[in-house]
């Protein structure tokens, strides 16, 4: 079907367009019905590491993340400091009134009043001859039969000396209490009075833990936990004037960011929201094409999570937010359409469409182009994206191509405001070969190259840290307090069944031990601490007995006494039966349990996490205790999530090229040796783009880089508009673009506002670029004499 | 579980700390105060007898105690082996015969001895709010000069180790009596009791 004769065969083209109207209505409505069930089931993941490729990704690591991130996510912390107890426990009466009052989305933690002391103690006391700590094992085989004999003596005379855990003969030498306080040493909280207690810097702490009932991710403006937390504090500070109150966890940095992004999102939504509407109102003098624009849109975003959640199962929060960039490629079909309609109010709507096809097709083309690129690394996040934009931006093409010449009866006014635009191209300035263009050419590379020689990478996760300076302060106030263990940085250990685990963990713990004693580490978490291996239950129930029957021996023949070893378990303590015990609750987080076996036949796995670490920079020495034990894994979730982005920005910006190229190549095609006219301002804004940030000082990151993948698809449809038209009506062309230009800079120019630094850079990098290409495309269009004779490809 | 180490240093500790004591009271308290006397150090010698399930004869012991309010309690067993507890507000340890110390407890590793070291010292500083907080306290008078207290826990977690204590004296403590959940029981009396206003060199020694 060529343009020329666009007349020829129009009744059954008529027919056609009504049938395929009527195909997508039904397309749309099944998309429908599967999104229902989609929003109602909730199927986004918010793993980063599902973002790795398959292969690379060791599913231990990903599930360690996951179940130690459930068990963070979840916890609040606050500790309520004064000169002395009875004071911090004023103050902490005094702010749980306030919370009972506000009534916050908190409940009282599983862990705070995990397993009675009797339980634990009932639980654990067959097992007592096996558990020795690693300082009683080597007291026990170094020191003489004699000295420890007298010990035990000097014990029994000693008010409250010996365990009070036991009888006398099933602990003579008071090796249990001691057991027991090295297991404490993971917290430095005690139990006081029915509470938590902490003694540090001074101050009697009440230590207050709490979990939210909060939904992880909720997208509500409020911040009650905050509020609620606030004004307790306020309590506690009037209760006791000079209480100090320390609140963090995870749910107040999510509940923050949340909130700012509510806020955000109402400010910067509506404004631009606002200056669209605006906009669209004085170019049409009606709102309707901008309702039109948002069905497209809609449909567009409905489809595509409905493909990506078929094809993947699960729909990634990362693809969601890149998908929303969307909208700046969907809405210029649309606006595209509607100016052309203006420009030419005598052309009946679906003969406007059906001329204007092949420049919408073209555009989705190459739009398409540079999103299928993105899929081809083997990374599942760039494929979910890719298929998210590419299902999207033709579910939006679809029905701006299918439904709006049915829709869009009215004949199009003409406005002031769109004459103006119009008008405004026939004035701008053109790059003729001259010898002045060739000088700001090299001007601009000259400046570009200043640029991209000051371009920073930066690829640190902290970076993207957007919580306020308080909270970060708190929370590492609290880890110092209370020697938390860290679930940034731990090992993960593999093995054949849970003995072999708990081996290499004591292997590990052998070396991480000599790391504590370098001051590196306050301590670390592991399961052996709970559950020794068999092997090594073994060996410290011969040791006990040996020495303990020694001792009792002598004690009986020094006092004249007939006493006989206490019996004890004749099977080792199991990690399933502890694991099958309410005891175990606060360290079953810990066991990882059954994971995907790996060439060496390893099918369980466990994780041993850090304490109290004390700077960063020990982290290499700490990491290479993993070296040559096997089946221990060193897990950096920091460093590894950097270096994820790290990855994902080259290769995109290696695919930024490649779409590029891709891109020149489809323009070719249509327009022979003049593409490069169509696909220059693009390049000149990208170029542009990097520069100026360099200049700001912004470093490159992953969300640059997606922008700008974004602005090859915004970009190109532009010089494709203005070339579509030249001949004909250039300026309703040009009307579009500005159109466009204007809507996507306010709906994600505006981000650069944001405070949030992944959204910042994104919006910062539209900001620049979609400035560039509106303000050079026209530049580029060829002068109306040359084109007029210029061949043209059928559609 | 934490609690398990700490229970068992605040029993020694109720001990070491209550032989000193000038204790607490609530409706007799101010009575207790009143005929108890306050000394920087006291010194003295004890009799100790213990009951321990399994040991058919009670085990007695003899020697000679020091306790520095502030600082620390040193409590030197002579009879009928030589052996030494030190506690400071850092750590309880016990010293052999031959000289050698060997740490039970560190305030570093164990946060819950700086706690107990507050008990001890609440106790050597008559401070009855605090002690009423941790223990039901019941104060009698006895006789024209004397007095008994007796100290119940009021934490559950102490309570299933520590059933009660009882206190007796008139211007010094002069006999503990210690009963604890399991059946075992120690009683202490104390003789020779001479205050004095400042640690001498010898007795910071001890301490260290």
């Amino acid at each position: 079907m060529s343009q020329a004769a666009p007349d020829a065969g129009f009744p059954l083209r008529r027919r056609r367009w009504q049938v395929a109207a009527w195909v997508w209505l039904a397309i749309v409505a099944a998309v429908a019905v599967h999104q229902w069930k989609f929003w109602t089931a909730g199927h986004f993941d918010t793993d980063v590491m599902a973002l790795l490729p398959q292969d690379e990704q060791a599913p231990e690591v990903s599930r360690a993340t996951r179940q130690l991130a459930d068990q963070f996510t979840r916890q609040v912390v606050v500790v309520i400091g004064a000169p002395d107890w009875a004071a911090a426990t004023r103050a902490a009466d005094a702010w749980q009134r306030a919370i009972d009052v506000a009534k916050p989305p908190l409940k009282d933690s599983a862990l705070a009043g995990s397993a009675a002391m009797g339980d634990l103690l009932a639980f654990y006391a067959p097992y007592r001859d096996r558990l020795l700590t690693p300082a009683q094992r080597s007291q026990l085989e170094h020191a003489s039969a004699p000295a420890l004999a007298q010990s035990a003596l000097g014990a029994l005379v000693q008010p409250g000396g010996g365990s009070m855990l036991s009888t006398w003969n099933a602990d003579p030498l008071g090796l249990w209490p001691q057991w027991w306080s090295a297991r404490a040493a993971g917290t430095q909280a005690r139990p006081r009075d029915g509470r938590l207690a902490l003694s540090a810097d001074g101050l009697e702490w009440v230590v207050i833990l709490r979990d939210s009932t909060q939904p992880a991710f909720s997208f509500s403006g409020d911040s009650p936990i905050a509020d609620a937390l606030a004004s307790a504090q306020a309590a506690a500070r009037v209760a006791v004037p000079g209480v100090r109150v320390i609140a963090g966890g995870v749910p107040l940095h999510s509940e923050y960011a949340a909130a700012r992004a509510h806020r955000e999102t109402n400010t910067i939504g509506w404004g631009s929201v606002t200056g669209v509407l605006v906009l669209v109102f004085l170019a049409f003098r009606s709102l309707w094409p901008r309702v039109l624009m948002a069905v497209s849109l809609l449909v567009g975003v409905a489809m595509a999570l409905s493909a990506t959640s078929w094809a993947f199962g699960q729909v990634h929060l990362l693809t969601m937010v890149f998908g929303a960039s969307l909208v700046g490629c969907a809405e210029d079909y649309g606006l595209y359409y509607f100016a052309n309609r203006q420009g030419a109010p005598d052309v009946p709507p679906l003969r406007m469409m059906s001329t204007l096809l092949p420049g919408l097709a073209l555009a989705l083309m190459t739009s398409l182009l540079g999103y299928v690129a993105l899929g081809l690394p083997p990374f599942p996040g760039l494929r979910q994206m890719a298929l998210f934009s590419v299902v999207g931006i033709a579910g939006a093409f679809m029905t701006t191509v299918c439904w709006f010449p049915w829709i869009d009866r009215g004949s199009p006014r003409q406005t002031a405001f769109a004459r103006w635009i119009v008008a405004s191209l026939d004035r701008y300035p053109r790059f003729a070969a001259t010898r002045a263009t060739w000088g700001v050419h090299a001007a601009f590379a000259l400046a570009c190259a200043v640029g991209l020689a000051r371009l920073d990478v930066n690829d640190d996760l902290r970076q993207l840290q957007s919580s306020p300076p308080a909270l970060v302060d708190a929370q590492r106030e609290l880890g110092r307090l209370l020697g938390l263990a860290s679930p940034a940085q731990f090992f993960v250990v593999r093995g054949t069944d849970a003995d072999d685990v708990l081996r290499r963990e004591e292997a590990l713990a052998a070396r991480l031990d000599e790391r504590v004693a370098a001051g590196q580490l306050a301590g670390y978490a592991a399961l052996s601490d709970w559950v020794p291996s068999r092997e090594r239950q073994a060996s410290d129930a011969a040791l006990t007995r040996r020495v303990e029957t020694g001792v009792i021996a002598a004690v009986d023949q020094a006092l004249g006494e007939s006493q006989a070893r206490a019996a004890f378990a004749a099977e080792p303590l199991t990690l399933a039966r502890w694991l099958a015990s309410p005891v175990s609750i606060a360290g079953r987080a810990l066991w990882l349990g059954t994971v995907p076996q790996r060439d060496d036949g390893a099918g369980v796995a466990s994780v041993v996490m850090l304490r109290g670490l004390q700077d960063r920079a020990a982290l290499p020495a700490i990491a290479r205790s993993a070296d040559g034990l096997p089946g221990v894994r060193w897990v950096d979730q920091v460093q590894s999530v950097s270096a994820l982005l790290g990855r994902y920005r080259r290769t995109m910006g290696l695919l930024l090229v490649a779409g590029h190229a891709g891109v020149l190549l489809a323009l070719a095609l249509r327009y022979g040796r003049r593409a490069w006219r169509a696909w220059l301002p693009t390049a000149i804004a990208t170029l542009g783009t990097l520069a100026l940030l360099a200049l700001f000082g912004q470093p490159l990151q992953l969300f640059n880089v997606l922008a700008l993948a974004l602005l090859l698809g915004i970009g190109i449809d532009y010089g494709i508009f203005l070339m579509e038209r030249e001949t004909t009506d250039a300026g309703s062309a040009w009307l579009a673009v500005v159109l466009g230009a204007a809507s996507t800079w306010l709906s994600f120019g505006l981000l650069a506002l944001s405070s949030t630094p992944a959204l910042r850079s994104f919006g910062l990098t539209l900001l620049f670029g979609i400035l560039i290409v509106w303000l050079v495309a026209p530049c580029y269009r060829p002068a109306r004499a040359a084109c007029v004779a210029s061949p043209r490809m059928a559609p | 579980m934490k609690a398990l180490a700490r229970a068992a240093a605040a029993l020694v500790l109720c001990a070491a700390g209550a032989l000193q004591a000038q204790t607490p009271a609530a409706p007799d308290a101010a009575l207790v105060r009143q005929r108890l006397q306050l000394a920087p150090v006291l010194r003295g010698e004890f009799e100790q007898t213990k009951t321990i399930k399994g040991f058919r004869n009670a085990l007695v012991s003899h020697g000679e105690f020091m306790v520095a309010r502030g600082q620390g309690v040193w409590w030197h067993t002579r009879q009928p082996f030589e052996s030494t507890l030190v506690v400071t507000r850092t750590r309880l340890f016990t010293r052999a015969a031959d000289g050698s110390t060997s740490n039970v407890m560190d305030a570093q590793t164990e946060p819950g001895l700086r706690e107990v070291n507050e008990l001890v010292f609440s106790l050597l500083s008559a401070d009855l709010d605090a002690l009423g907080d941790r223990f039901a306290i019941t104060a009698q008078a006895a006789g024209a000069s004397g007095w008994t207290l007796t100290l119940v826990p009021r934490d559950a977690n102490v309570a299933k180790f520590l059933k009660s204590a009882t206190l007796a004296g008139d211007r010094y403590v002069q006999s503990v009596r210690i009963d604890e959940a399991r059946g075992d029981s120690t009683q202490i009396r104390f003789m020779h009791q001479a205050p004095s206003s400042a640690l001498s060199a010898a007795d910071a020694a001890r301490l260290q």
